[in-house]
């Protein structure tokens, strides 16, 4: 039923309106609630009755404004939705809804959904049956030839979604043409691209009733290909309308990280263009695939298997500098290196950092003391590959594949029978199967295995007499390959061909997944989907059901219901199969004349009940706030509302306030001067009350504000965090331990102050800050004279009294603390300053008070570094002044 | 008033220093009801006059009458010191505001009561509230707010005594009579001040209004309180004109004042009115 541009669903609940004046009366005979008032003197208005006492009413403006609110939702209760344009057909019919539900729908899905309701919608009004007719269906195809109430339809309809595939409409038609009787409206919701049935599609349709075709007002676009360059990934797109037209393209992870972002340009007529994505090749490598920004669909989605894992690598170098065109490993990592994370080392070391596979070169010699770590690596699943070579020709361990035959066979020398041979064809249950054997590789010289054990072992490449090239054999859940070649060119051209790189590659999958490389399927056998694409494009796991194609059929297989897009799985190695192959055409539908066109969106109804619901509501609420403003309590409310605010505004201040609380105690926030723990209690309490006392007299004088002093073990803390640290030479000095001696290093290169104390231990002749630097990479250091920025930092000063008056200070000099900006990191002193700071051992105060100077001059070199050295200059600065004048 | 009363009233006397402030302020803005201007009894000095015959040679003042040739005689000023009375409301209507930012009617009035006792205590009159005993001094205007803010008790009114009653006079006519009648039986005359709400005296209600007595007594529904504005005002006009002839009628004239507007006016009336008693 409809009222102008307005249809209705449920035309009956606008009965109800009739009951509206009824409702008027009802309202405008019920006054509202009083309001409240305290009144002292109530008692002079008793025994009183205004006239109108009997008569009072609800204010017409609150009837008439709650009739609004009661015609509103009877109104959407009516099901009315805008159809402005919507033809309504008088008589029933039996109706036919066409779907192009393939991925080159999915940009503009939501209207095509909508199109389609919409149709059926008219179709309930009329109370016909409707048809469903699907053109990219999943497997099985549904029948159109069934007969849906309206309803279902919508229903159907609404859990529809588009397929990663395109429409087979040749196929549609000839479904069509299996059912029978005609329709008497048939609406096709096309993606407005033409296809080879598109022709037979549209016969077919007119031959059955009258056709209204929906076509989008634009099409999908597509990336047709996309390849991972030194120069970065290159994409190239097609479109079915020219145009000038921009599009951005990025790159992304398997996980779904974005790597960077390109633009495409196409020029106004061109269908096609091409743009590339600008990465460093070894972030290249990780790109899983390249997506049109901002457009759904599964053809604007283009795989790049090759990127979905970057396996960690680790070269086991057998150390040595050899000429790096002859070293073995210089082969292996030019390969690798756009495919994975590459790291030399020892064995021990590269499974410490957890490598994914082991490459282990002839000259790498596994030692007894790395055989229990590789054997539980192995077990754990690691991937070790080997290369032959002299050594092993000789000398063969555990860790084989194969047992091998003591020494070589050698082909095409000057003594042999035999002439190079060339690689066999790749065996179809290998890894391999599908490359093309390079007829230019010959293989020189190779180690043979005992044919029995090559019985438990998997053969993956053969020479051309049938004789193992590679061979592999899981061991525990890891895998063992073996490579019956060297790693370098000297036996064969193996590594000089491109073929090593795809050798390498195919073998390195295995180790590229969290499961152990060994519990792989190592043979061929079909590509099993892993994940798969659906029609917006995005990336879910396989069903473990789903059909595996065959590695024959593969190839050639292109996007259908039963070659799904996504990517595949074959003996470790990822394929893809695209929702758009390279030779995709998008080119505009083509209508025959007599088919009505219209747009996509154009005239479907919007329902209004929601809006009307909605708008009903909020009237309803200003109702209540009316009806409590009547009753005269919504200041009553306001109030509380405000207080609740001041009270959260409260809570977020203090919570932020609360947040900013630091611990005094944390280094890190805040200063503390530093000793060294000697082991001698005396000293150390020595040292913490002169540190103490140092902190008091920075804090008063001072905006250096110490916390506590702490005293810490050079072998253990991390001395990074203090700025200064205090070493008074201990009893008997002895040695620093490696830990310790590694730790004061690290802390002298950063840029830490270490003041070392021997106190008056030297005076008995011995040097105690030899042996307690000992090790320490000391720098060169000089006799700190009255140039120096410590004579200035803070108090000018000429000498550096500590307990005692004379006292000798060196410093690390300026010219071997020229990385450091001239900043001393080692003062070394004989002035017992801890003590004097303390004001102990019969210090005197004018003594004491110089020694404090003394430190805090040295606290702020510590902190503020040579910035106060400048003032050096200023005499020489002064002057040239003056001359200038 | 034992220590546990004390502690109550002040609790209940958390405005206290507020009122009290409020007061002294007020009291200074005022005329003042100083002086007697007349020789009498009392300590502070008046004014010399000549000896006469009949004053005897005792009331001769030798260190002035050593100056000159003749004799003198100091006089002092009078100084009878009268008692004040208050009486507080103490119905719940009268602790009441329609709008919060409004001080209440009572707490007005024991502003007035209490600026009035300063500038009496200040003359050397003696200030109380009925049912406690009077006292004089600066402290008496403390004590007597505190006496404010605990319960009234009924007492019979002191005789011959000045008595201000404040409060709003919405109790029966018939009442006050009666309260009124005893007063005057003891002697005693005063004041009444009529403490009003801007509210009550306005009206300003509209629509459908229920009215409630506070303290919970009485309530009233009109469906149209502005149709009832005339006749309230009608009836108030009426009950008023009743309270201010029964208040001449005993000698007690009556002020009126309104909360909304300025104390100090309402004060200087009261003074006044009641200055006379104190001449």
């Amino acid at each position: 039923m409809s009222f102008g541009p307005f249809l209705f669903g449920a035309p009956w609940a606008l009965l109800a309106l009739a009951a509206l004046p009824a409702l008027f009366f009802i309202m405008r005979a019920t006054p509202p609630a009083p309001q409240r008032a305290q009144f002292p003197p109530t008692r002079l208005l008793e025994g009183l009755r205004t006239e109108e006492q009997s008569r009072e009413r609800a204010p017409l403006w609150l009837v008439l404004f709650r009739m609004l609110a009661a015609a509103l939702l009877i109104l959407a209760f009516a099901k009315p939705s805008l159809a402005p344009s919507a033809v309504e057909s008088a008589q029933g019919g039996r109706t036919l809804i066409v779907i192009d539900d393939g991925w080159t729908s999915a940009p503009f899905w939501s209207d095509t959904r909508a199109a389609a309701i919409a149709a059926a919608s008219q179709a309930e009004r009329a109370q016909a049956p409707v048809f469903l007719l699907l053109t990219a269906p999943a497997i099985p195809a549904r029948d159109p030839g069934e007969a849906l109430t309206a309803a279902d339809a919508k229903a159907r309809i609404g859990r529809l979604e588009p397929q990663p595939w395109r429409p087979d409409r040749a196929d549609a038609a000839r479904r069509l043409a299996q059912t029978r009787g005609n329709f008497d409206r048939i609406a096709w919701i096309s993606d407005g691209l033409n296809d080879a049935g598109a022709e037979a599609l549209a016969a077919e349709l007119q031959r059955r009733g009258s056709v209204t075709a929906r076509v989008p007002p634009s099409t999908a676009r597509a990336i047709v290909s996309a390849s991972v360059t030194p120069q970065g990934v290159i994409a190239e797109l097609r479109r079915a309308t020219t145009g000038v037209g921009v599009a951005a393209i990025a790159a992304e992870t398997a996980e779904g990280r974005s790597l960077g972002a390109g633009e495409i340009t196409f020029s106004g007529d061109a269908l096609t263009a091409t743009g590339r994505i600008e990465l460093p090749p070894e972030i290249a490598a990780r790109a899983a695939r390249v997506r049109i920004v901002g457009e759904q669909g599964a053809g604007a989605v283009r795989l790049l298997p090759a990127g979905a894992g970057r396996p960690f690598v680790g070269l086991v170098d057998p150390g040595g500098a050899g000429q790096p065109l002859l070293s073995e490993l210089f082969y292996v990592d030019r390969a690798l290196q756009p495919y994975a994370s590459l790291q030399r080392g020892g064995i021990a070391a590269l499974i410490d950092a957890r490598a994914q596979a082991l490459i282990l070169p002839d000259a790498s010699h596994i030692a007894p003391t790395d055989r229990a770590a590789l054997e539980r690596w192995l077990d754990d699943g690691g991937l070790l590959v080997r290369f032959a070579g002299p050594r092993l020709a000789n000398d063969a361990d555990e860790f084989m594949p194969v047992r091998l035959r003591p020494g070589t066979r050698t082909l095409g020398s000057a003594l042999a029978w035999e002439t190079p041979l060339g690689i066999g064809e790749f065996p179809a249950d290998s890894p391999f199967a599908g490359i093309a054997a390079p007829a230019d590789v010959s293989v020189r010289r190779q180690v043979l295995a005992e044919p029995a054990s090559l019985e438990e072992a998997r053969v993956w490449a053969t020479l051309s007499d049938n004789s193992p090239l590679i061979t592999a054999q899981p061991r525990g859940r890891g895998l063992i390959v073996l490579y019956h070649v060297s790693a370098g060119p000297e036996w064969s051209d193996v590594p000089l061909s491109g073929l090593f790189v795809e050798l390498l590659r195919r073998t390195l999958a295995f180790a590229a997944r969290s499961d152990g490389a060994g519990e792989r399927e190592i043979a061929g056998g079909p590509y099993a989907p892993t994940r798969l694409l659906d029609g917006y494009g995005s990336l879910a796991l396989a069903a473990p059901d789903a059909t595996p194609i065959l590695a024959e059929a593969f190839g050639a297989a292109r996007a259908s219901p039963v070659t799904p897009p996504g990517l595949y799985e074959r003996a470790g190695v990822s394929a893809a199969i695209d929702a758009a192959n390279a030779a995709e055409t998008l080119e505009p539908l083509a209508l025959p004349a007599g088919i009505e066109r219209a747009g996509l969106g154009a005239t479907i109804e919007r329902p209004l009940s929601g809006w009307l619901f909605g708008a009903a509501a909020l009237l309803l609420a200003i109702d209540l706030l009316v009806a409590l403003m009547l009753a005269g309590r919504l200041p009553r409310f306001a109030r509380a509302g405000a207080a609740a605010l001041a009270a959260l505004a409260a809570l977020t201040v203090f919570g932020a306030h609360e947040a900013q609380a630091q611990n005094i105690n944390d280094p890190t926030q805040n200063l503390r001067l530093a000793y060294v723990r000697t082991g001698d209690a005396r000293i150390d309490r020595a040292s913490e009350q002169g540190l103490a006392a140092l902190s008091d007299v920075l804090t008063a004088r001072t905006s250096v504000e110490p916390g506590s002093p702490v005293g810490i073990d050079l072998a253990r803390d991390d001395l990074s965090v203090y700025p200064f640290l205090y070493w008074p030479a201990p009893t008997s000095p002895r040695r620093l331990s490696d830990e310790a001696l590694a730790n004061l290093d690290r802390y002298l290169a950063v840029g830490g102050l270490l003041l070392v104390d021997t106190r008056d231990a030297g005076a008995s002749g011995s040097r105690p800050a030899v042996q307690m630097l000992a090790g320490v990479d000391v720098p060169p250091l000089e006799l700190v004279g009255a140039e120096h920025v410590l004579t200035r930092a803070f108090y000018l000063m000429r000498s550096f009294p500590g307990r005692t008056q004379s006292t000798q200070l060196w410093a690390e000099s300026a010219s071997a603390a020229s990385a450091r900006d001239g900043v001393a990191s080692l003062f070394i002193g004989n002035g017992d300053w801890a003590a004097a700071w303390a004001g102990s051992g019969g210090v005197g105060d004018r003594q004491r008070e110089m020694a404090l100077r003394f430190g805090v001059n040295l606290v702020m070199v510590a902190l503020t570094g040579n910035y106060k050295a400048d003032q050096v200059h200023v005499p020489a600065l002064l002057e040239r002044m003056g001359d200038e004048r | 008033m034992s220590q546990q009363a004390r502690l109550d009233a002040l609790a209940l006397a958390g405005d206290l220093p507020g009122v009290l402030l409020d007061a002294k302020r007020l009291a200074a803005s005022a005329p003042g009801v100083h002086g007697r201007r007349r020789s009498g009894q009392g300590e502070a000095f008046w004014q010399y006059r000549d000896h006469r015959a009949e004053d005897g040679a005792r009331m001769v003042d030798w260190r002035r009458s050593a100056r000159g040739d003749r004799y003198f005689v100091r006089e002092r000023e009078r100084e009878a010191s009268q008692t004040a009375w208050f009486w507080m409301d103490p119905d719940a209507g009268f602790n009441w505001t329609s709008d919060p930012a409004r001080t209440t009617k009572l707490r007005r009035a024991q502003t007035i009561a209490l600026a009035l006792a300063t500038l009496l205590t200040r003359g050397g009159e003696r200030v109380g509230a009925i049912g406690v005993a009077p006292r004089a001094g600066q402290r008496a205007v403390e004590r007597l707010a505190l006496d404010f803010t605990t319960p009234a008790r009924e007492a019979p009114p002191p005789p011959r005594s000045c008595i201000i009653f404040l409060s709003d006079f919405y109790a029966p006519v018939e009442t006050w009579r009666d309260r009124l009648t005893a007063c005057a039986d003891a002697g005693a005359s005063g004041a009444l001040v009529l403490v009003a709400d801007p509210t009550e005296e306005d009206f300003p209600f509209r629509g459908r209004t229920l009215f409630l007595e506070p303290g919970g007594r009485r309530e009233m529904l009109l469906g149209r309180a502005e149709a009832a504005r005339e006749i309230y005002a009608d009836r108030l006009e009426t009950h008023r004109r009743a309270i201010r002839a029964l208040g001449a009628e005993f000698g007690f004239p009556a002020l009126l004042h309104r909360t909304d507007h300025g104390a100090a006016p309402a004060l200087a009336m009261l003074i006044s009115l009641v200055a006379e008693r104190f001449a």
